[in-house]
């Protein structure tokens, strides 16, 4: 594991160092002093990135074999992985449904779904608690601390 | 100002029923949190922040110190009835607690976690009245070198949070580090990595990053195991503790909590090796030293003093220098911005009223925890017994609105999914998320402090080392550097 993230920090280092500031940090020509521009910072904390890579990648190489596991194991690792790939879904779905959606029926449905991914036993519970919660938090916010709750385009609360 | 009028003006702002009603809210969310095994005192006070933004800034940051302060003591719930500690710090409760629990005395080792993490509290907050304005009053004469060296020394908290691995720890810190640069540059007003989108150019937000960071892997971790948290509860028993029991114990509490107090005030430290280490004093100096680990009273009374020693403590130099002593304070800090607040030695200057007034309500706090956390004990059961399959869909839902809220900004619930995912990620390869919210925190001070003071002395490094303060700091950081690489080397050589 070690090891793993050794070099996926030596490969961030370098991309971070080689093609990230150069192409997306932008500094002022007239700059005379390095310790001023704003590469500066960016560029150390790249090289840092880098030698902490590197001593993973060295404590890494002197652990090799020491079977220290990456994660817990579960009984089901492939549902597992296909209920991650859901709650991604889930999650960019939630995003991009709810302007027009809007916020209390995303989290509606979010409720749900995430109820459903994570296979509870009490679905009557967890129905009355999706409709519930939404609207509790939509009352407290749009109603007492004033936050513009997006109300989307179908169906719009009062 | 003198200390009579600070003191007026500060119960002026506390002395009313909302002062009082938020306190003790903030003190049953953080008992309930605390209760919950994989919400804990963290995650209940990123929760709960959203809700003090419509709150007078003085009510909603004592909302969260509640929350803070019943988190605690509530950790020590789960870790006696299930042996899950339900916070970090109570990792050291579980040794004679739980074997109390097994014998059938839960009601008696819950008892005396109360008793003793109400005395701690108390305690800590008087050690937090004293200090921390003599603190304040001292950091007034910093300028910016003086802030760079501070924050520099600050950074090393990441060795205490970093867990079982320093350099995993140190990477973690830097993700954080970077991730602060986002947004426009500090002095220049150039951007980087906006990629030029106007929701990156002010950085990202600090609510949706520790929300996303502590809240949305949880879910995540929920998905991935629905099945993970099952546990077996423990019976309260009808055993009760006894007056003569506390006062039995009462030394290990006292040297407990000003070990708390002590390791609390230290930035980094935190609660958990405080906990360890009054409970290993109270092993060495007590009579009874054999049933330790066995079901000891005195072993939860001490465990559960070092680590509520803390709670006031780590406010110390959040208050007074603007730095804060751990992640949980690390959240607070995010309440006091979002109310326009900057902690540190100008806030004893300029909101006087509000630091007396947190003094006068962490005072309260203290009785306040002893009654909820009374009734807490016995009402345990509906608190641990919420279906995690329930709850976790209702943080979901909870952290959506929280982040909204703060900006009115769907764009900060896109961050918050992806530093959840981060935050998974990280957790999977055992990389601690605290030092990166510590880092993201600290990151733009320490940069915006380092680039001031090279303006100020058009480049030169000397203006670094330019009097006895920044000395002091200097020398603080060598010896942290120092005594953590010599305890990563004795760690590395006892392994191999």
């Amino acid at each position: 594991m070690q090891l793993q993230l050794g070099i996926g920090a030596i490969l961030a280092a370098l991309f971070l160092i080689l093609y990230a500031i150069p192409h997306w940090v932008s500094s002022p020509s007239n700059v005379r002093n390095i310790v001023l521009s704003p590469l500066f910072w960016p560029y150390i904390l790249g090289g840092l990135t880098g030698l902490i890579g590197l001593a993973l990648v060295l404590t890494g190489r002197q652990r090799l074999g020491g079977g220290e596991p990456v994660n817990e194991p579960i009984d089901d690792p492939r549902q597992g992985i296909m209920r991650l790939a859901a709650m991604a879904v889930l999650m960019v779905a939630s995003f991009w449904v709810m302007p027009w959606l809007g916020m209390v029926w995303t989290s509606m449905l979010a409720f749900v779904a995430l109820a459903f991914l994570v296979r509870t036993r009490h679905p009557a519970t967890a129905f009355i608690c999706a409709i519930v919660v939404p609207l509790v938090l939509y009352a407290f916010f749009a109603h007492v601390a004033s936050v513009a709750i997006p109300q989307g385009e179908l169906v719009r609360l009062p | 100002m003198s200390l009579i009028d600070s003191v007026m003006a500060g119960l002026a702002l506390v002395g009313n029923w909302e002062a009082f009603l938020s306190l003790a809210i903030g003190v049953v969310i953080g008992v309930v949190g605390g209760a919950i095994p994989g919400i804990s005192a963290t995650m209940a006070v990123a929760l709960a922040l959203p809700f003090t933004f419509p709150m007078q800034p003085i009510n909603g940051i004592l909302l969260l110190l509640g929350v803070y302060k019943g988190g605690i003591f509530g950790g020590s719930i789960p870790a006696i009835l299930i042996k899950t500690p339900g916070t970090p710090a109570s990792s050291a409760t579980i040794l004679d607690g739980h074997p109390l629990a097994e014998r059938g005395e839960a009601g008696r080792a819950l008892g005396m976690a109360l008793w003793a993490s109400c005395t701690a509290d108390f305690v800590s907050n008087l050690a937090l009245i004293f200090f921390a304005g003599f603190l304040a009053s001292f950091a007034l004469s910093f300028g910016p070198p003086e802030f760079f060296a501070l924050i520099l020394f600050s950074l090393t908290i990441i060795a205490g949070v970093s867990g079982e691995s320093l350099l995993r720890g140190a990477l973690s810190a830097l993700l954080g580090l970077l991730l602060a640069t986002i947004g426009l540059d500090l002095v220049y007003g150039t951007n980087r990595f906006t990629f030029g989108d106007p929701n990156l150019m002010g950085g990202l937000n600090f609510i949706a990053v520790l929300i996303g960071l502590f809240a949305i892997p949880e879910v995540i971790n929920m998905v991935w195991h629905p099945t993970g948290h099952m546990g077996k509860v423990q019976k309260l028993g009808s055993k009760w503790v006894t007056f003569a029991e506390y006062k039995r114990s009462f030394r290990s509490i006292i040297r407990g909590s000003f070990i708390g107090v002590f390791l609390g005030s230290i930035p980094g430290i935190g609660a958990a090796p405080a906990a360890f280490l009054s409970y290993s004093e109270a092993r060495r100096k007590s009579p009874n030293k054999a049933n330790f680990g066995k079901g000891e009273i005195e072993g939860v009374a001490a465990s559960e003093a070092g680590n509520n020693g803390v709670a006031g403590a780590t406010l110390i130099p959040l208050l007074a220098l603007g730095v804060p002593g751990d992640v949980i304070t690390a959240i607070i800090i995010g309440a006091f911005m979002v109310h326009g607040l900057q902690p540190g030695p100008m806030m004893f200057v300029l909101n006087v009223d509000i630091i007396y007034g947190l003094f006068i309500g962490l005072i309260l706090s203290s009785g306040i925890l002893f009654i909820v956390g009374g009734l807490a004990i016995r009402g345990f059961r509906p608190v641990a017994d919420i279906p995690k399959r329930i709850l976790m869909p209702m943080v979901l839902v909870l952290c959506i609105y929280g982040v909204f809220a703060v900006n009115n900004n769907i764009f900060d619930v896109g961050v918050m999914f992806v530093m959840g995912w981060v935050g998974f990620v990280m957790a999977r390869y055992h990389i601690p998320a605290a030092p990166f919210l510590i880092a993201f925190i600290l990151g733009p001070l320490l940069e915006d402090n380092f680039r001031q003071s090279m303006l100020m002395s058009g480049g030169s490094p000397d203006i670094l080392l330019r009097g006895p303060i920044t000395w002091f700091f200097w020398t603080l950081t060598v010896i942290a550097i120092v005594a953590i690489t010599r305890g990563t080397m004795r760690a590395a050589q006892s392994e191999g």
